[in-house]
């Protein structure tokens, strides 16, 4: 159990220093949004098979080890085989290829579907995880408050810098209370709790003697951290400057550029054939 | 005499299977005997709570083996929670695993999950409680209502109702004023008196070593250093000065004081001792 814990990667920036990890994160999350839209506009077999050609492209460009996207794919891969198979013998349509056993038939209109929904969840994650793979957590949060601050025309400035700093410092937190319940996890098997062994009741009500000195620890902790942040003068969003900023650079440029042809091919080739 | 706790070539390494895998504990062997006490001291990192947690099978080693009154506890996964009443082990700041709504159910925790339960496990939890100083008072109240040094007693004598042929507590006195220590100290001395325990304490304060232990480890790095009874390893200040620690406070005066009078002893390691022996010191020096 205390394995499975740490098996869990979190913040699983991966530094490389590649091209794509020098982009700004806004640029990253804005294109990030608008493959992802491409990948559903893509209706034939050549516009997704340009997909594959691209998320590829991208994944090599980034210099993350093929393993690490693979990692991610794995843990999901029951899922999209069940959804694809689902697919292929249910819906119909097209004309009939064969006829399995009890009238299950492949269909053309089936097959499509099936290549669709699979091909398209695969891409969907890789492309996603490049994102974190490429971006460090504060970077991302960064640029969500920098994107969202148009909301500061209603009067939410305040509001997204909030909604930004908690993100900020969950996401700084989780490796802290993963650590801390496995310590908690440790000290009650020590005093013989039974965490893994009996039924699902007798399992859950095991959880009692972690959780709650969980919960504790994390309102001690919430309240030592606030009290460090205001010690520090923080009041919030107003009037705060940044020490790393995020800046537009050529290569964003670049990287919107190399995009628009992506999405002009997508396009054109849903078009022609 | 025969142990009750033999560790054999032991290794740890957290990320096993990894090809550069480094050891945090590395080929270590020791034994201790029916009712010593051990000191385990080292540098932050060296290894020492890592080491302890093989004593009941929380962690398994990655080689070597661990046996409890002459059987390898792995030799039965099964049993292993067996193993972990037998072998009490208090986590350092304890205080923070506290969950039940009163202190007698928390300290009954223990016990309880050994399969005690009505008479039996009130009178194991009064009888721990009165060895170790908690008054019937307390029973009722919530562990989150105590001070840090009572909450700390609370959770160590939680471990103590399971009654521990071996207890091993890492850092009990980390972060308590002198009183708290005092009470941490005594509580330990009496289970060890009442249940003739053997007892392996992790610390980092010299003077109560000196004043308890039997025996120190000293570990450095990963790996054993320093086996031996105290006064044999707090002979050898420059060793430990070398890997980070240090002999008590009082020895380093009569190091300060031996520099100036060649007679002077620096082989005493308790403030008591050393108080006598000064304070002798004077008077034999005007005999002579
Ligand atoms: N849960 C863990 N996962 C990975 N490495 C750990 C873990 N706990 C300790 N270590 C590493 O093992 C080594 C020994 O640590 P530890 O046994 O805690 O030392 P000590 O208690 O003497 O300070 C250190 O290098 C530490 O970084
Ligand atoms: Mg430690």
């Amino acid at each position: 159990m205390t394995r499975m814990l740490k098996d869990i990667t979190f913040g699983q920036y991966y530094g490389s220093g590649s091209f794509i990890h020098r982009l700004d994160a806004r640029t990253k999350i804005l294109l990030l949004i608008f493959n992802i839209v491409f990948l559903f506009l893509a209706k034939n077999y050549y516009s997704l098979a340009l997909c594959t050609v691209y998320v590829a492209f991208v994944l090599l460009l980034s210099k993350v080890p093929a393993r690490m996207f693979l990692k991610n794919i794995k843990t999901i891969l029951p899922i999209i085989v069940f959804t694809a198979l689902l697919n292929l013998f249910y819906g119909g349509g097209g004309t009939v290829l064969f006829t399995l056993f009890w009238n299950l038939t492949v269909t053309t209109g089936g097959i499509y579907r099936a290549v669709f929904i699979a091909g398209r969840i695969v891409l969907l994650i890789l492309i996603s995880s490049l994102l974190t793979y490429t971006t460090t957590p504060n970077d991302i949060t960064d640029a969500i408050e920098s994107l969202l601050s148009f909301l500061r025309i209603f009067g939410l400035r305040g509001a997204v810098h909030v909604l930004a700093m908690m993100m900020t410092i969950a996401l700084r937190f989780i490796p802290t209370l993963v650590e801390e319940t496995e310590k908690i996890m440790n000290a009650q098997k020590a005093r013989g709790a039974d965490l893994e062994n009996g039924k699902l009741f007798d399992k859950i009500k095991a959880l009692i003697p972690i959780l709650i000195p969980l919960l504790i620890s994390s309102v001690r902790r919430a309240y030592e951290l606030a009290e460090a942040m205001e010690c520090r003068c923080y009041n919030g969003g107003v009037g705060r400057v940044r020490m790393k900023r995020l800046r537009f650079s050529s290569l964003d440029l670049a990287a919107a550029l190399f995009n628009l042809l992506f999405c002009g091919g997508i396009i054109i080739l849903n078009i022609l054939l | 005499m025969s142990k009750i706790i033999e560790v054999k070539n032991l290794s740890f390494s957290y990320d096993s299977g990894a090809k550069d895998s480094k050891y945090a504990v590395q080929d270590v062997s020791f034994s201790v005997g029916y009712g010593e006490i051990i000191g385990v001291i080292g540098h932050t990192g060296s290894g020492k709570s890592t080491l302890i947690q093989h004593l009941n099978g929380l962690l398994k080693p990655t080689a070597g083996e661990v046996l409890l009154e002459g059987k390898n506890i792995w030799d039965e996964p099964k049993k292993i929670k067996d193993v972990r009443f037998k072998v009490g082990l208090v986590f350092q700041y304890p205080e923070y695993q506290l969950f039940e709504e009163t202190v007698f159910a928390d300290i009954a925790f223990g016990p309880k999950n050994m399969g005690l339960s009505g008479d039996e496990l009130k009178s194991r939890v009064e009888n721990i409680c009165e060895v170790v100083g908690i008054r019937k008072e307390y029973f009722e109240k919530s562990p989150f209502d105590l001070s840090g040094g009572e909450k700390r007693r609370v959770a160590i004598a939680g471990v103590m109702a399971m009654q521990p042929k071996v207890l091993i507590l890492d850092e009990p006195i980390a972060g308590l004023d002198p009183k708290g220590r005092r009470d941490i100290v005594s509580m330990i001395k009496n289970y060890r008196e009442k249940f003739g325990a053997a007892v392996i304490i992790v610390s980092h304060n010299m003077e109560d070593m000196a004043v308890l232990a039997d025996k120190l480890l000293v570990m450095n790095g990963g790996r054993l250093e320093i086996f031996d009874k105290v006064y044999n390893v707090f002979s050898q200040g420059a060793r430990l000065n070398e890997i980070g620690l240090s002999v008590p406070t009082v020895t380093k005066i009569l190091y300060l004081l031996n520099e100036k009078d060649r007679n002077i002893r620096t082989d005493i390691f308790t403030l008591d001792e050393a108080v006598k022996y000064l304070c002798g010191y004077g008077a034999g020096d005007a005999h002579a």
